[in-house]
């Protein structure tokens, strides 16, 4: 009967109710969808920098990850390629000879990363294919490079054109390569595109008079899930000059990122929880002070402080409920489309391209913060009763009755 | 049957007295009042505006407390009691009938009967039974599931009582219960409480300046001034 007459006091003020709950319903799309943009945007930059060019686990010769020069490339591959031959199956792998140098047109110049690459190899473990926007992807014949948009522009080359690659040999001479624009792309990473040229992982050996040697392996194992065992076994069977790393240990700014936005989030929630307390404390009040006579009579009539203070917190509670079910609802009707076809934010692309993104957003919604949602509001709203209910309780009954 | 009931009193009060402060000036509501109630009672507490009347109903039914003196209820002493056990008291023992507005506006007829019951306990089945067949008994049965804002004043004072008597309580008190309505309507409804008080032997005390309704009292007391000035009992 408590829970009837809650509802019926619910329905008494109707534009009073209708405030509290779309107000509710609001904090519940808000702690839901900032979340879902929040984890797809931060996932999507971590998928992004690993599909580019980290990949999930990285061989290297031990020191390379500190000074990443070719002195500290991989000189004896094949005991690598024997261990690696054992997970063909279960990932992919490519091999990279790669330098810092420089490309320059006869305009201009710009220091780059020259990355060697199995053009077949890499297709299977990094993007950078998909994202040609002119000419072809990288074949292996020597001599043909693939450049960025925006290092094509700095150079003021296009397709076909000629551009001189230059870097240091292991002797400290200058190796050389006259190279032919075939390929141009751009990924969502600006940062990125201005820094990389792709060249044939041949043209690279001999260029750099490195034969045979590799700067690293990329390990794609088939399942992500399985980057951590696979990282550990591959330790355990390599060569012990040779490390491996997983892209926890190559991107760890990324990661650490994800891990404090964990945290960062709980902050975001007690601002959407104490802006909700208030204006539940603000319209209950109203609505308590305003049945002053009415608890009066309960109160002649016997009910107890207690129950008073109870059927206060049922209105709210009922409140809470209804506004997030309404939010869960809109939510799930913004979501649910928009997980699959992205939400298209290429209006701010440049900002998003600075930030590695992307410019369409796929949200991801945890459970756990459907869960923290619907159990944090419905708790919010009765914690944002109490004060009103306790001003109720407070009354006196004489002065109460004597209420208009 | 308790020890009380033989004793035959229901309510005591003893040198009563209460001083309300009006911005820092006193105001002599009660000045030493003393009465008791028996059972069956049908008494009228009559007397002008602002002699004390509402002050006395409010402190007979526990919702007001003396400055000085003692109300015992059923023979105990209620000055020592919480804010709880005084609900719990009122719950049990104390029907209420107010001038007006008396009833749960988002309530029906039937509901309101049954709230108090509910604060018993008392099952759902058992309090709608009870509920109908006591509306019925107060002939507004066929307002059952009526709000108090379709109804007349006059029903709702009846919807009141019936709330009042719905857990059998000892006592029910009524300030000016008739005071917002019209002279017949009020008639009826004072014959009402008459029969309640005749047939199921209910015990009233009620508040009025009416002079229909005092003619009518068994017992009349006639406050001035905080006091008591008459005691009788008519017929
Ligand atoms: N809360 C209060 N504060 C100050 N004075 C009060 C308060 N309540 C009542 N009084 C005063 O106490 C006296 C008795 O009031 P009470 O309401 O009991 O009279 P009453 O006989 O019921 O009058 P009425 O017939 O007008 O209802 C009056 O002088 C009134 O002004
Ligand atoms: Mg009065």
């Amino acid at each position: 009967m408590i829970g009837r007459i809650a509802w019926r006091n619910i329905l008494r003020n109707k534009r009073r109710s209708l405030i509290l709950v779309v107000s509710v319903m609001i904090g519940v799309i808000a702690m839901i969808l900032t979340d879902a943009f929040s984890v797809g945007m931060m996932q999507q930059m971590l998928t992004n920098q690993i599909g580019a060019d980290a990949g999930y686990i990285q061989i290297h010769k031990k020191g390379y990850q500190l000074d990443p020069v070719l002195k500290n490339s991989i000189t004896d591959t094949v005991p690598v390629s024997r261990v690696l031959a054992k997970d063909s199956s279960s990932c992919n792998i490519s091999e990279r000879l790669r330098t810092f140098g420089l490309v320059s047109s006869a305009y201009n110049s710009a220091g780059v990363s020259i990355v060697g690459i199995v053009p077949e190899e890499e297709t299977n473990v990094t993007t950078i294919h998909n994202h040609i926007v002119e000419g072809s992807y990288l074949s292996n014949k020597p001599g043909d490079i693939l450049i960025s948009t925006a290092t094509a522009e700095k150079l003021r080359v296009g397709l076909g054109d000629k551009v001189v690659i230059m870097a240091s040999r292991l002797d400290g001479s200058i190796g050389s390569e006259a190279c032919r624009v075939t390929g141009i792309f751009e990924t969502f990473d600006s940062g990125f595109n201005q820094t990389h040229v792709y060249i044939p992982l041949e043209t690279a050996q001999q260029m750099l008079d490195a034969p045979g040697r590799v700067s690293e392996f990329v390990v794609n194992p088939v399942d992500a899930k399985k980057t951590d065992p696979i990282a550990v076994r591959l330790e355990s069977e390599l060569p012990s000059e040779l490390e491996v790393l997983t892209y926890k240990q190559m991107l760890p700014i990324l990661v650490m990122q994800i891990q404090l936005y964990d945290q960062t989030i709980y902050i975001f929630y007690a601002i959407i929880a104490i802006a909700l307390i208030f204006g539940i404390i603000n319209t209950m009040l109203m609505a308590v002070m305003e049945r002053t006579h009415e608890f009066g009579i309960d109160m002649a009539v016997g009910m107890s402080n207690r129950r008073i203070f109870r059927m206060i917190l049922t209105e709210a509670f009922y409140l809470g409920i209804a506004g997030t079910a309404l939010g869960l609802i809109v939510s799930a009707a913004v979501y649910i489309p928009l997980s699959h076809s992205g939400w298209n934010l290429a209006m701010f692309s440049e900002s998003l391209n600075s930030l590695g993104v992307g410019t369409t957003i796929y949200p991801v919604l945890g459970v756990s913060s459907l869960v923290n949602t619907t159990v944090i509001i419905p708790v919010v709203a009765v914690i944002g009763a109490v004060y009103p209910a306790l001003r109720a309780v407070k009354l006196q009954p004489v002065e109460a009755i004597r209420a208009s | 049957m308790d020890t009380k009931e033989i004793s035959g009193e229901i309510v005591r009060v003893e040198n009563v007295r209460k001083i309300y402060h009006d911005n820092g000036v006193p105001v002599d509501a009660l000045r030493g009042i003393n009465l008791t109630v028996s059972p069956g009672d049908f008494s009228v507490i009559a007397g002008p505006s602002g002699s004390g009347k509402t002050t006395l109903l409010n402190i007979v039914g526990t919702l007001d407390k003396p400055t000085e003196g003692k109300v015992f209820l059923d023979g105990e002493d209620v000055s020592s009691k919480s804010r709880r056990e005084l609900a719990d008291i009122r719950l049990r023992k104390i029907g209420f009938v107010f001038q007006a507005y008396n009833l749960n506006p988002v309530l029906s007829a039937l509901e309101n009967v049954e709230f108090t019951m509910m604060l018993r306990g008392i099952d759902a089945g058992e309090r709608k039974r009870r509920g109908l067949v006591l509306l019925e008994e107060l002939g507004i049965g066929e307002l059952a599931n009526k709000r108090p804002n379709e109804m007349s004043g006059g029903q709702q004072q009846r919807v009141a009582i019936a709330r009042a008597i719905s857990n059998d309580p000892r006592l029910v008190l009524a300030d000016e219960p008739t005071a917002n309505l019209d002279s017949e309507t009020a008639v009826k409804l004072l014959e009402l409480m008459e029969k309640l008080n005749h047939q199921d032997g209910i015990t009233f005390v009620f508040s009025s300046h009416d002079p229909q309704v005092i003619e009518r009292a068994h017992r009349l007391l006639i406050l001035r001034d905080g006091q008591i000035v008459n005691d009788k009992v008519n017929k």
